[in-house]
């Protein structure tokens, strides 16, 4: 009886070329075996296939522990193990490039062939390139040392229906195998192998944590490898907010971590959380599962709740000046100070806060807010100049006075159109200073019919604040529809709620004085919506002959706002975070929207920082802005696996009834109650230490210490297992 | 005869499927399946095989294609599935059901260690401890042995006398996943060997009637004794089918058990599956130098022939028995079935335990050597002895 061993791997086919040899001897007549030894069955893993054949029926069914040869498909499999029970003067045929002489030398006693087996499958295209199927050739090869003709190698193929180019490949191993036949009798008798014997520890005894002996990682063909992405509502947030970070601290009920996270970034998260359109929920990847996460209502949570202040770094002697103290000056000056550096803000009004004073009224943005965030700055130890207006010369003065200079004197011109006769009697005024003026207390419209003209926040809080001002009835008049309104969503909602109506479609075109009930006659016109503008937004076209009356006591205009660049040399070029003047050496930098027009407050926010840390730079040389985020870095909805996340709603706060608030300043909104929402947030591409990984690898060699995740690749076979479980695509699975 | 080069899986396969196919002509063939290492094969052959008639239906558990089985067989169906393992004791409550039901269901159960720990290799626990249910046991050795007792189980099994589900058992891997030449019958031969079912209870729209409802104790008792009175048969009606099956096929498909150098022997091993090849080997090699010792290998296990084995070793005083598997707290089952059956015919003999092969452990010439040397100096039975481990 002749016994072979196989050693291969998975997917190499060495069970099939057990039954090779078996068949071809079966085809002369022997009784014949041919089997493998079955364990993990995945590919890569080292496993082992025997053949045995004799001229006698075979009666013994025992594994084979003292083969008569053995074959190698896998040249890394060579070891001490494939000579184990080996028959002296054996056979060791193996697949690789190599001579024989050194497996000779290595194995003495035995005889040993070679065969590039594996190129030759690739010549004859059996298998894919990667994985080359070598059983047909080393069956070639096999005739060739055990003296059976290739005849009946090509009888076996037939009968096993091995068709094509299998035969070509045996012939050419059959020919192409190389052989050291002089056998070195001399060497040291082989070990003999025998069943295990020994008792293992049992699993009362704790034996289920021993480590296996064999170092699985070697069977790899691939490793997992982690990689965090940047979550979407990080890479838009045009203030810079961390904000997975502060919602994930949320999540874990840590109020203050988040409201830190926040500090880093943004001295205004109450505000923020009150006014922002948040364009992070816009593309929250939670929207292609149910529900963006409610993060302005969160950040407002952190801001409201969150106990933390952050203290300057270090003490840096430059003298900065800040001129103007909205979101973009203030947000400057508080990252300075924080860095360091010494601030004065230097406003032309009474107070601060810019158009969030000015603009933004109470019932949204409460005073007490206002001035606790603003208080946040001023108590890192910056100083104010009220009352005190800047023109050209004075910007002079400043930048030979300070060693840098920032100007945030926002938007400053408003836009008007002509409606003939507007008088001068305050029925057509600036939305914008209408609310200056409702915000301090200096204006009431008894039992007026107000209109304002504009789609904008400022339109809408507007037409809010005059409802709250005894204003019998209030309409918007918008050019475009609901679909083009800039405003939130959410205030558009309330306003309407409260009683607002809005026209859409409708141009005003003049006003008319007297001829009706009221004091104005605003002269309005039909539109229709045509091709899209530059913008995206289809362009709305006047119908002609459809002009209507609508009456009016007051006309509110609120039709945006541009930057007023006087207080710069003619023909200035302004870009936001960039030097614009060069005066006497001095860096001088206009942000916020007088740069950049972005109209938000997380914009003028970021823009300051940035600015802030512009500056930084210039003076010190330490780089702390953030690379810039590329598009492939950001998660998509497309790579998080939404299938393991159960659909929740979102929790919103409560709002007052609007027939209560309508006649009020008290704050709309309540705020939520806790941060349970922050639980919806999926950490996009970042890593919150879920341990789903941890739990589902099969192989216990995934471990967490800390924070720190752990792969022991000296084990890990690269099943993937933890890559198709990651929730957030934090694991990859690397080639190697 | 042509052979072929085929695994036990393939010849399991082949033999339920022209055994559905060969009731073409009545109701056909039809089953419920479910895969589990290291049966799937078989399962997978009679899932692609072009059935004339009939209808395999892939379900969600091995208790629905017990259950699947149970209601084709009902229907007058050929109907068959194979299990291993833990899909056999998922299956358990059906097993017991066809069985108590009476219907001729052949079962193909490939030997696998119960887990956990998770284990795929060869054990006849997982078979063994359905020995109380109404159902008889053929153990397997060959491939062909395989083929052929699957055919001749359907026989059994739709023995007017008879009708019990038949098992048809084999080790995992060694013969399920090992190929060897085996020939595979043309289906004309099994058409003459298996005519077409007539369930004498099979379901009829004409003559409805309600099955499997509340008795009294007294009419469950005779429905108990009913099944005893048919096992009490199975030996005769094995041997007529066996004679039947070599007047057709040509070949021995195997007693319930045979014997190798028995009738003077003073010792003898007890073995069953692919145990009894590799013991057969060394058994032949020590009778060459003159010992005295044969070997039972035993086929059947229920009903257990333990009378035929005594009558087969007239000169035995030593027993060994080889058992691959462990039943918790006794030791290996056969050992206890043979010590139950000699009780009041051979007191006196030694009938000593050996715990060989179980978990999936290679059962090797050596090993035979072993336990051999061990039997013949014994004084007296001890408790099982393992084998492949040391305590």
């Amino acid at each position: 009886m002749i016994e072979i061993r196989i050693h291969g791997r998975g997917g190499q086919g060495g069970v099939t070329l057990a039954k090779i040899i078996a068949t071809a001897r079966f085809l002369k007549g022997d009784s014949v075996q041919a089997f493998g030894l079955y364990a993990a069955e995945r590919t890569g893993a080292p496993l082992q296939a025997f053949c045995r054949y004799d001229r006698e029926p075979i009666t013994n069914r025992n594994l084979i522990y003292e083969p008569d040869h053995v074959i190698v498909l896998d040249p890394t499999l060579v070891g001490p193990a494939i000579t184990a029970g080996l028959k002296p003067g054996g056979w060791i045929l193996i697949n690789t490039d190599r001579f024989p002489y050194e497996f000779a030398e290595q194995f003495p006693g035995y005889r040993a062939a070679t065969v590039d087996a594996t190129s030759i499958a690739r010549r004859h295209e059996l298998g894919t390139r990667s994985v080359p199927i070598v059983n047909t050739a080393l069956a070639g090869a096999v005739a060739r040392l055990l003296d059976f003709d290739l005849e009946s190698v090509r009888a076996a193929l037939e009968h096993l229906a091995f068709r094509g180019r299998n035969f070509d490949a045996a012939a050419e191993a059959f020919e192409r195998v190389v052989i050291v036949d002089d056998i070195d009798r001399t060497g040291a008798a082989p070990r003999r192998i025998a069943p295990p014997t020994a008792r293992v520890r049992g699993i009362v005894d704790g034996g289920g944590a021993e480590r296996p002996g064999i170092r699985t990682g070697q069977w790899a063909t691939q490793q997992p490898r982690r990689r965090e992405w940047t979550p979407p509502c990080n890479h838009v947030c045009p203030a810079g907010n961390d904000v997975q970070g502060f919602l994930q601290a949320l999540a874990l009920k840590q109020t203050d971590e988040a409201l830190e996270i926040l500090l880093r970034t943004t001295p205004f998260p109450s505000i923020c959380g009150r006014v922002c359109p948040a364009p992070c929920m816009e593309s929250c990847n939670r929207l292609s599962l149910d529900e963006a996460v409610n993060v302005r209502e969160l950040e407002r949570y952190a801001g409201d709740h969150g106990k933390c202040s952050l203290r300057p770094r270090s003490f840096r002697a430059q003298q900065i000046a800040v001129i103007g103290s909205g979101p973009a000056g203030l947000s400057a000056a508080y990252h300075l100070a924080l860095l360091g550096y010494q601030v004065m803000i230097v406003e032309g009004g009474p107070a601060l806060g810019g158009l969030l004073r000015t603009g933004i009224p109470p019932y949204r943005l409460p005073r007490d807010v206002l001035d606790r965030e603003i208080d946040r700055i001023l108590d890192l130890g910056v100083e104010v100049v009220r009352n005190t207006r800047i023109d050209r010369r004075r910007l002079f003065d400043l930048a030979s006075e300070f060693d840098a200079v920032l100007v945030a004197t926002g938007l400053a011109e408003l836009r008007s159109l002509d409606l003939g006769s507007t008088g001068d009697d305050e029925s057509v005024m600036q939305g914008i200073d209408f609310l200056d003026r409702a915000n301090r207390g200096e204006m009431r419209v008894d039992g007026e019919r107000v209109v304002v003209v504009g789609g904008g926040n400022t339109a809408f809080d507007a037409a809010r604040s005059a409802l709250r001002l005894g204003a019998r009835r209030v309409r918007i008049v918008y050019r475009r529809t609901l679909e083009e309104m800039p405003a939130i969503a959410e205030e558009i909602d309330e306003a309407i709620e409260e009683g607002v109506a809005c026209d859409y479609l409708t141009l005003p075109v003049r006003i008319e004085r007297g001829g009706g009930e009221a004091r104005l006659g605003l002269i309005c016109r039909r539109m229709q919506l045509g091709e899209p503008d530059a913008s995206g937004r289809r362009r709305p076209v006047e119908i002609a002959g459809s002009d209507f009356r609508v009456e009016a006591d007051r006309v509110l205009l609120a039709l945006g706002q541009s930057p007023d660049l006087s207080v710069f040399p003619e023909g200035t070029e302004v870009r936001d975070g960039e030097d614009v003047l060069g005066l006497l050496q001095t860096p001088v930098y206009a942000i916020g929207d007088l740069a950049t027009g972005d109209g938000t407050v997380a914009a003028a926010i970021g823009s300051g920082r940035r600015a802030a840390l512009g500056i930084h730079s210039v003076f010190s040389g330490e780089d702390l802005a953030p690379p810039p985020t590329r598009g492939e870095e950001v998660i998509r909805s497309g790579a998080m696996k939404l299938h393991l996340f159960e659909s929740a709603p979102s929790h919103h706060g409560m709002s007052r009834p609007a027939e209560e608030r309508r006649f009020d300043q008290e704050e709309v909104h309540a705020g939520l109650a806790d941060p349970a929402e922050a639980v919806r947030c999926l950490s996009c591409g970042v890593c919150n230490e879920c341990d789903r990984c941890v739990t589902y690898c099969p192989e216990g060699v995934l471990k967490r210490v800390g924070h720190e995740f752990i792969f022991d690749y000296e084990y890990c076979k690269g099943c993937g297992v933890c890559a198709a479980e990651c929730p957030r695509n934090v694991i990859l699975m690397a080639r190697l | 005869m042509t052979l072929e080069l085929v695994t036990g899986n393939h010849a399991a396969g082949y033999a339920l499927a022209a055994a559905g196919e060969a009731n073409r002509f009545a109701r056909g063939a039809a089953c419920g399946i479910y895969p589990i290492t290291p049966q799937t094969e078989i399962v997978e052959y009679v899932a692609k095989f072009p059935f004339s008639k009939g209808r395999i239906i892939a379900v969600e558990s091995e208790h629905s294609a017990m259950g699947v089985s149970i209601g084709a067989s009902m229907a007058g169906a050929r109907a068959f599935t194979a299990s291993s393992s833990n899909g056999l004791a998922y299956m358990t409550e059906n097993i017991m059901v066809a069985g108590l039901y009476r219907l001729p269901i052949v079962l193909a159960a490939v030997n696998r260690t119960l887990g956990p720990p998770w284990n795929i290799w060869a054990d006849q626990g997982d078979t063994l401890y359905l020995r109380d249910f109404a159902s008889i046991q053929l153990y397997c050795e060959t491939n062909q042995e395989v083929l052929d007792s699957t055919l001749l189980a359907f026989r059994l099994a739709e023995d007017r006398r008879i009708l019990l589900p038949v098992m048809v058992i084999m080790d995992a891997f060694i013969l399920s996943h090992t190929q060897t030449e085996t020939d595979l019958p043309e289906q004309a031969l099994v058409d003459d060997f298996l005519p077409p079912l007539l369930l004498p209870h099979q379901l009829n729209f004409d003559h409805p009637a309600t099955i499997g409802g509340l008795t009294w104790p007294r009419e469950t008792l005779s429905q108990r004794i009913e099944i005893d009175e048919a096992f009490e048969r199975v030996p005769a009606a094995y041997e007529e089918h066996r004679a039947e099956f070599r007047r057709i096929f040509g070949r021995d498909v195997g007693g319930m058990i045979s014997m190798e150098d028995t009738e003077d022997a003073e010792a003898v091993l007890v073995a069953s599956g692919t145990i009894a090849s590799t013991a057969r080997q060394v058994v032949r090699q020590r009778r060459r130098r003159g010992e005295r010792i044969g070997l039972v290998k035993m086929k059947m296990f229920r009903p257990f022939p333990g009378e035929a084995l005594l009558d087969a070793c007239p000169k035995a005083g030593k027993f060994g028995v080889l058992d691959r598997d462990y039943a918790a707290g006794l030791g290996g089952v056969w050992w206890h079935d043979l010590r139950s059956a000699m009780q009041g015919r051979r007191d006196g003999a030694i009938v000593q335990g050996y715990l060989t092969g179980g978990c999936g452990g290679d059962v090797t010439p050596d090993m035979i050597d072993e336990v051999i040397d061990d039997l013949l100096n014994r004084r007296s039975a001890g408790k099982p002895v393992w084998k492949g481990i040391d305590r």
